[in-house]
């Protein structure tokens, strides 16, 4: 993972919301830290793909409206939402458009490079549990895979375990190929052998 | 008659006198030296001042009663970053306007704040390159323990490492340490031999360990103790012998030979006696109180929204040279300069940045090769046509 802090100076950051005394006292602070940033009002319909962060007031926004402006960029920005008021029906809100974190109005200069760097840390944090979730589940879909093809080796040939395993492994070298290739073709093989029993 | 009252609040006894005194001292002067041009707007300005006696949580306190009880919305103030993070939440709460002519670590902007001393931006990349290039690479850290010395040897660190330069230790000390205290760290010096010690030690335990380090047989034209907060005031108290050769960067020094450091140091010493205590920050609490009474002149009235507005961007011809307040950050663009004390105990500048260098106070890993940083010797101390 990247290191937020060191990171902070290459961020293009991105703010909508009405230019009044909060959006002014936002931009200046965010043009102090030293990131790039732009202004956008009213909420677009899509998010440009270069922004990597991106403050967004959700007063008297639906949240369908924001979910799609959000989710128009494929690179997953973070977001941290704007609010004006604490109130249940708002804090639902920021937790259904996923916000990283937030910010309370009238914004003032102390505690948005705290606010940038959570959401920030968040949000990659959120990216890599979600990338080694998906390599996780890959894995045990291709054991529990390979599992089943060895259990009809064994069944077809009566070998044991372990000599079915090998079977597997030296036909996907032979092959050039992965042992859940192999066992994939010995599941296809095997349902169409027995759906042809039953006709 | 009217006066325009402002709050001064510097400690005058306790562990950071000696560096607050100095910037009382200055802000006086300023005070003394406009009244006596007939005021602002022909009424003088009128100093209440509070000692808050070097104890953190008085600072607020004291801010809270200048607001409250003296009706004061301008106040001038603090040394250490805890002091002024007392102040801050006070001055934000009733809008009143606080300027602070100290340097400290950076990351922070309130509009409520005139910061008037060097960010690290504007000192330390200055003496990391010039250490590196006239000492060597290997760089021991002596420090107070609070958050002004751990964030400046971060971004030394972070500046040293760049240049290949190691940090061969890193010690810190309560704000009361004394010899006794310094004794190990001093022993560690000598065994480890660096090529120069970076110190953030600060108040009385500053003279404490420049006397301890000499005393073990530390020498300054060797391996000097480099410092962006030991200024005139201590480098008096530590002595000729014990200070030699030891370096300090700082946007000013005593020895600046201009017609207006000359005006500056006539002055103070017809008021005070003498100019054994006037430094850096001294000379920002001089500077900081011109600038408030010319934003006052231009609007007419106390009033921190429009003080601010005249404040931001305006320039002053500052003993130091030309200064002026960025619009950004309310920080100072400052000069940077690199001095040596000689055998006689007084800074004698080596090295100048060659225009002042705009503040950036949230600069998180300044890059050593900026040419904005790049220094330029100063021969026979400094130029002489300034």
């Amino acid at each position: 993972m990247s290191d937020p802090i060191q990171d902070l100076r290459d961020l293009h950051a991105l703010v909508v919301h009405p230019r009044d005394r909060s959006a002014d006292e936002l931009m200046q602070q965010v043009n102090r830290i030293g990131c790039n940033f732009d202004h956008f009002w009213p909420l677009p319909k899509t998010l440009p793909e270069k922004f990597d962060l991106v403050f967004i007031d959700v007063t008297d926004q639906s949240a369908h409206n924001l979910k799609s402006f959000i989710a128009s960029s494929s690179k997953s920005p973070c977001i941290v939402a704007i609010i004006g008021y604490e109130n249940p029906s708002v804090l639902n809100l920021i937790f259904e458009i996923d916000a990283h974190s937030v910010l309370m109005k009238p914004v003032r200069a102390a505690g948005v490079l705290s606010c940038m760097l959570m959401a920030r840390r968040f949000q990659q944090e959120q990216l890599s549990f979600k990338k080694d979730l998906t390599k996780l589940r890959e894995k045990l879909e291709n054991m529990q895979k390979v599992n089943d093809a060895k259990f009809i080796l064994m069944r077809h040939r009566g070998i044991t375990e372990r000599e079915a395993y090998d079977l597997i492994r030296r036909q996907a070298m032979a092959k050039r190929t992965t042992t859940t290739e192999i066992a994939q073709s010995i599941l296809n093989a095997e349902s169409i052998l027995s759906n042809m029993g039953s006709t | 008659m009217k006066t325009w009252k402002v709050g001064l609040l510097f400690s005058e006894t306790g562990a950071t006198s000696i560096i607050e005194r100095s910037q009382l001292h200055g802000a006086l002067l300023a005070i003394d030296q406009i009244n006596a041009r007939g005021g602002v707007l022909g009424r003088p300005i009128e100093p209440v001042r509070y000692d808050p006696a070097s104890v953190v949580t008085r600072y607020g306190e004291l801010a809270e009663k200048l607001i409250v009880e003296d009706k004061i919305s301008v106040i001038f103030g603090c040394y250490m970053s805890s002091s002024r993070k007392e102040v801050l939440p006070v001055v934000e709460r009733r809008n009143a306007l606080f300027f602070y002519p100290t340097l400290y670590e950076g990351f922070e902007y309130s509009p409520n704040v005139i910061y008037g001393g060097a960010c690290p931006n504007q000192n330390s990349v200055p003496l990391a390159n010039y250490l590196m290039n006239s000492f060597g690479k290997r760089i021991f850290f002596v420090g107070s323990d609070y958050i002004y010395p751990r964030e400046s040897n971060r971004v030394m660190r972070n500046v040293l490492r760049q240049g290949g330069g190691e940090v061969t230790g890193e010690v810190y000390f309560g704000l009361h340490a004394n010899a006794d205290d310094f004794a190990s760290v001093v022993d560690e010096i000598m065994q480890v031999k660096p090529d120069a010690i970076f110190s953030t030690v600060v108040g009385q335990s500053c003279i404490e360990f420049y006397k301890a380090y000499h005393a073990a047989g530390g020498n300054g034209r060797i391996c000097p103790i480099a410092s962006l907060t030991t200024n005139e005031g201590e480098i008096d108290a530590i002595g000729c012998e014990a200070s030699a050769g030891h370096i300090t960067a700082a946007p000013y020094f005593r020895t600046i030979n201009s017609p207006a450091n000359r005006r500056f140091l006539k002055a103070y010493e017809q008021k005070f006696g003498s100019t054994v205590d006037v430094t850096s920050c001294c000379e920002a609490a001089y500077s900081q109180v011109y600038m408030f009474a010319r934003a006052l002149e231009e609007t007419g009235e106390i009033d921190t929204e429009c003080l601010r507005e005249a404040l931001l961007g305006a320039s002053f011809d500052a003993p130091q040279g030309q200064i002026k307040i960025d619009p950004d950050n309310n920080h100072t663009y400052l000069q940077s300069r690199i001095a040596k004390v000689d055998d006689n105990g007084e800074f004698v500048i080596e090295f100048k940045v060659r225009r002042s260098i705009k503040p950036d106070p949230y600069l998180v890993y300044p890059a050593i090769h900026d040419w904005s940083f790049r220094t330029m010797k100063v021969a026979g101390g400094e130029s002489r046509h300034e």
